[in-house]
């Protein structure tokens, strides 16, 4: 008798997602099995990585992750350029950091000035982060929602306190948005529920349950990824069948491992190989669990985790 | 619906589409069919029309198709001697007259280019808006779905006076409304009114001037018919999706001022098809039962300082509260902070005063909403020390409001209270004791103001079921033993309310996935008689709780039918188990340790479980640390309960549950408990007794063994024997 990889059998799907304008398209989720489970299923199309630009020029970042973008760091066009044209970037994540009512304070109107720049500048899909604050995320969000009208930009994070007047607003001028929730599948699937009953569109919705960097909890955000991928794929939970976000670069990047320098610390090694590989194993990791798109920073990093998909999506 | 309505509204849709006839054959004489027509910058065309029928009108040729349909919803006038509801005719004249509005209003444009202003403010010339663009559209419409602005009241005509024109303006604005003019009343316009009041009127106050004519009112029932194509992604000609969603997002209503002639009544049975009812200050008829509308369509002759507390009320607007005004800091920060003696300025209550605190539900026209009475002396009229009973009465009104949810509002005056700083807040009921410290009446704290933070954390967090708060203080004592009276008659009527309620009383269970986040097959069913296994949600509680948040993790499930009522299975139930679980719990029973027992989260109070050679069960609390006679202390058996998983013989339960009559009924109940922890034990004791004494063994709890006696089955069994235990002879377990 021959033996028989066991086969876990599938009824849901996740919903087929394409970011971008017309010419410039990338589609993601469509996964008919767990994460590169290829001998049980289908991934039509195969995790991506967005590469950062920041609005303003990074303040506490370490020397490993400025250095490749030493040049542009004060231009987000620029950046945003040098990100597709040196490395590739197949999405560009524009990060708002600097719209931080604690931080610079760019105000809503700003903001949309320079998203509209780096959005012209750019040919790929672009994703568009707010600072996390949900009162000032929702003037800064609807005024570039407005501005940068029919792009497809996916916008977020969408949470449960301004999820009306974002999500509203993203239908109204037709960009995609990026539920975001912390580490909880329930409320992960109630925020789907709501915007659904926002009527925003179902091809119009990505979510990010929440990652942390490697070492910093990690592993509670990796088990709600699996378990979102689980209730979407075996159990058939509708409203759980989303392509997933993890926005992990800003977490990675700010953790001690990535700045300790090796003259303070002999044992952790060098600091830049450490920084790169710690950002490229917080991604080995969600890609995993079951993210579609990773908010990623380093170039070097970038390259090993676009190899190890490569493996993975080929077999070898 | 009102026969005097519904034959106006007919009457005055056949003038209106009369009229769109004869401009229509004026304009295709003067024009051609090519002629181009429309709404300034708009990518909606005519938008009514656009968004009901999918039809964009881009010429003057286009429009003959519309008056064809015009006729066809028409319905012929009303006769006398017919006498059947008219509900139906008179909302398709309501259509059909929007849609020839919208006809003759692109036909003004046409005619008189200059005649609106086109623009977001008036001018000195002209204060007629006319229809919005898009820019306006997308920059205000956005505000209606997110709630920044409820939604919109459509005043048609004039109000008697300028000043109460003013009034009427300004509370509307308060309430966050955009307030959207048309029409005349004897030659007066509200617009018109505001001006010489000296309001500035325009997008920006959201006090919009739309036209002097009826006929502008498809202007504002436009761009709601535009939100709903723009914000809530419905696909033009979808009428059906575009007018739920006006209904149920946009709040808006008709304010008729002055004499409601049939052109206004064809505009108001126009704006029922989109959920908007109409708030009349006139003494026309009323069409009170709900159907179309939320609630009543019609509602009349409503006194001026009222008229707008009445609109909201009957277009079910939620008041939105974001800050606790109050001279002290308020959150959950300051929840478990202590009073002590030397810094007490005022203590009443908890045994040194006569204190009670109550919350009961009133008809929606006896509570003023944001009413605080103080009745009696306040803080600042007595020195430190100095003691006074205290009575607190809040009254709450909601369509969504029920008598069942008095107490769960009252549980939380104890924790609302608390986040006050400086305030120190124990016990509930008339049990309820106060203590406010010397720093908080120096900042210059009521009494006053606890009403005030109840009023603002009610409308924050109960909102879905509570529409008007108001609250009375008392520290009159004449008063206060008035309300104390009133507490015990409230509190008889609940407690009996709670102990008639059976699991065979109510069709309708609930269920609790909370958990799901780390057990994600576990579904909790609660019925009046199994309080979650984690004592924290009763069925009345998850009644509420869906109430409040309907898609959240209470959902109510008809219980259907009854297949096993000794095990407690029910079809409604099973089905929603096997669903919920997604196939993971084929079955469940409500009332069993052995056949299906009900899954477990982690969060269960206690667990229940077997010792077979005593032919009994057993229960232990989560704070009892020791050993037990199955052999394995709590922790250990939380691993075999928990995680969402059917453990045949090992159940999690509540304490509540313990003394429920439909406590393990499958197992006979009670009866089989051999063994308790002593703490656990001495807990129930009180509610333990008319159990037993209903049982026919009044001493039954001095039978159950406990950690006193032994941790083993062996240690505990010739105890069980000595008293006699009931358990030992009932009929094998296993």
């Amino acid at each position: 008798m021959s033996f028989e990889v066991p086969k876990v059998s599938y009824a849901g799907k996740i919903r087929k997602t394409p970011l971008g304008q017309e010419g410039n398209t990338v589609t993601v989720g469509g996964e008919s099995c767990y994460p590169f489970h290829l001998f049980e299923g289908e991934m039509p199309c195969p995790p991506r990585i967005a590469m950062e630009v920041y609005d303003s020029e990074p303040e506490d970042w370490p020397d490993t992750a400025l250095e490749p973008f030493a040049d542009v760091i004060k231009d987000p066009a620029a950046w945003a350029r040098k990100c597709i044209d040196t490395y590739g970037a197949e999405m560009i994540a524009f990060q708002l950091a600097g719209t931080d009512p604690n931080d610079k304070n760019i105000t809503a109107d700003e903001a949309a000035e320079i998203t509209k720049k780096v959005s012209d500048a750019v040919d790929v899909p672009m994703i568009v982060l707010g600072c996390g604050n949900v009162d000032k995320d929702t003037d800064v969000l609807k005024a570039i929602c407005e501005v940068c009208e029919g792009k497809n930009l996916i916008i977020g994070p969408v949470v449960e306190g301004n999820y009306r007047a974002i999500g509203a607003t993203a239908i109204g001028y037709n960009h995609t948005v990026v539920a975001s929730t912390p580490i909880d599948i329930n409320l992960a699937k109630q925020l789907n529920i709501l915007l659904g009953n926002l009527n925003v569109p179902d091809e119009k919705i990505i979510i990010d349950p929440s990652t942390g960097a490697l070492g910093y909890g990690l592993e509670y955000c990796y088990s709600v990824m699996e378990r979102i991928r689980m209730a979407a794929l075996v159990q058939e939970d509708e409203r759980l069948q989303f392509p997933i976000l993890a926005n992990l670069a800003r977490e990675v990047w700010k953790t001690k491992e990535v700045k300790v320098l090796e003259s303070e610390a002999p044992l952790l090694g060098d600091v830049k190989k450490r920084g790169i590989l710690m950002e490229a194993l917080t991604a080995q990791c969600v890609l995993l669990a079951g993210a579609d798109i990773l908010v990623m920073r380093h170039p070097e990093a970038i390259s090993l985790v676009k190899e190890s998909i490569k493996d993975l999506m080929t077999g070898n | 619906m009102s026969k005097i309505i519904c034959s106006a509204a007919i009457r005055g849709a056949h003038k209106i589409v009369g009229m769109a006839e004869e401009k229509y054959e004026e304009a295709l004489k003067k024009w051609g069919p090519d002629q181009k027509i429309g709404f300034p910058n708009t990518t909606y065309y005519l938008p009514i029309i656009y968004g009901m029928l999918g039809i964009p009108v881009d010429t003057l040729g286009d429009v003959r198709q519309i008056l064809d349909k015009c006729k066809e919803l028409v319905p012929p006038p009303v006769s006398d001697n017919v006498w059947l509801p008219y509900l139906a005719p008179a909302l398709e004249a309501g259509m059909a007259t929007y849609f020839a509005e919208e006809i003759i209003e692109a036909i003004l444009y046409l005619e008189q280019p200059d005649f609106y202003t086109k623009a977001e403010d008036t001018l000195p010339d002209n204060i007629w808006l006319g229809a919005a663009d898009d820019v306006i559209m997308r920059k205000r419409g956005v505000e209606f779905v997110d709630g920044s602005a409820p939604g919109f009241a459509a005043i048609l005509g004039a109000a008697p006076s300028n000043e109460i024109a003013a009034k009427i303006a300004i509370e509307l604005q308060e309430k966050n409304l955009y307030v959207f003019m048309c029409a005349d009343h004897e030659g007066k316009t509200m617009s018109e009114q505001l001006v010489e009041e000296g309001i500035q009127i325009g997008w920006p106050t959201r006090l919009v001037s739309f036209g002097p004519s009826y006929r502008a009112a498809v202007f504002a029932i436009g761009f709601a018919t535009r939100v709903a194509m723009s914000f809530g992604g419905v696909k033009p000609g979808d009428f059906k999706g575009n007018l739920h969603y006006n209904k149920d997002r946009v709040f808006a209503f008709a304010m008729p001022l002055g004499t409601v002639t049939d052109e206004w009544y064809a505009n108001a049975a126009g704006a029922i098809n989109w959920g908007f009812p109409t708030i009349a200050d006139t003494p026309i008829p009323e069409v009170l039962p709900t159907g179309i509308c939320t609630y009543e369509h019609v509602v009349s002759n409503v006194p001026h300082d009222k008229i707008v507390a009445r609109a909201v009320e009957v277009r079910g607007l939620k008041v939105s509260i974001t800050k606790v005004d109050i001279p002290m800091s308020y959150g959950p920060a300051f929840e478990g902070e202590r009073i002590r003696k030397d810094d007490l300025y005022f203590e009443c209550g908890g045994g040194r005063t006569m204190g009670v605190e109550l919350t009961i539900s009133k008809d929606m026209s006896e509570v003023e909403d944001g009413k605080i009475e103080m009745i009696g002396p306040d803080l600042d009229q007595i020195k430190e020390g100095d003691k006074l009973p205290f009575a607190m009465l809040i009254e709450v009104a909601g369509r969504q409001m029920q008598s069942d949810f008095e107490p769960i509002l009252e549980r939380q005056i104890h924790h609302l209270v608390n986040y006050v700083q400086g305030i120190m807040h124990i016990g509930q009921r008339n049990i309820m004791w106060i203590r406010v410290g010397k720093a908080a009446v120096e900042k210059g704290f009521l009494l006053k103001h606890i009403g005030t933070a109840m009023h603002a954390k009610y409308h924050q967090d109960f909102g879905g079921i509570v529409d008007k708060v108001q609250v009375k203080i008392y520290t009159d004592e004449e008063k206060v033993k008035e309300v104390l009276e009133l507490s015990k008659k409230v509190y008889k009527t609940r407690d009996e309310r709670v102990e008639g309620m059976t699991d065979e009383t109510e069709e309708t269970y609930y269920s609790c996935t909370l958990c799901q986040s780390f057990a994600p097959s576990h579904v909790c069913i609660i019925t009046p008689e199994r309080v979650g296994m984690c004592g924290a949600y009763n069925w009345l509680d998850c009644k509420a709780s869906f109430e409040i948040n309907p898609t959240g993790p209470n959902q109510p499930i008809i219980k259907g039918e009854c297949t096993e009522p000794v095990l407690g299975q029910w079809k409604g139930i099973t089905d929603f188990v096997n669903k919920a679980s997604r196939q993971k719990v084929e079955q469940i029973s409500a009332y069993s340790l052995i056949n299906f027992p009900m899954t477990a989260c982690g969060c269960f109070e206690c667990i229940a479980t077997i010792l077979p050679m005593c032919n009994g069960i057993m229960v232990i609390n989560r704070d009892s640390r020791g050993m037990t006679p199955c052999g394995m202390k709590f922790t250990t058996l939380a691993g075999m309960v928990g995680g969402g998983n059917q453990t045949p013989g090992f159940l999690g339960v509540s304490k509540h549950y313990i003394c429920s009559k439909k406590f393990l009924l499958a197992e006979g109940g009670l009866k089989r408990v051999v063994w308790l922890p002593k703490m656990l034990k001495e807990e129930l004791a009180e509610r333990m007794k008319p159990i037993c004494e209903e049982m026919g063994i009044p001493n039954f709890a001095d039978m159950i063994a406990d950690d006193t006696i032994g941790t083993t089955e062996e240690e505990i069994l010739p105890f069980l024997e000595e008293k006699g235990h009931p358990a030992l002879t009932m009929d094998p377990l296993m």
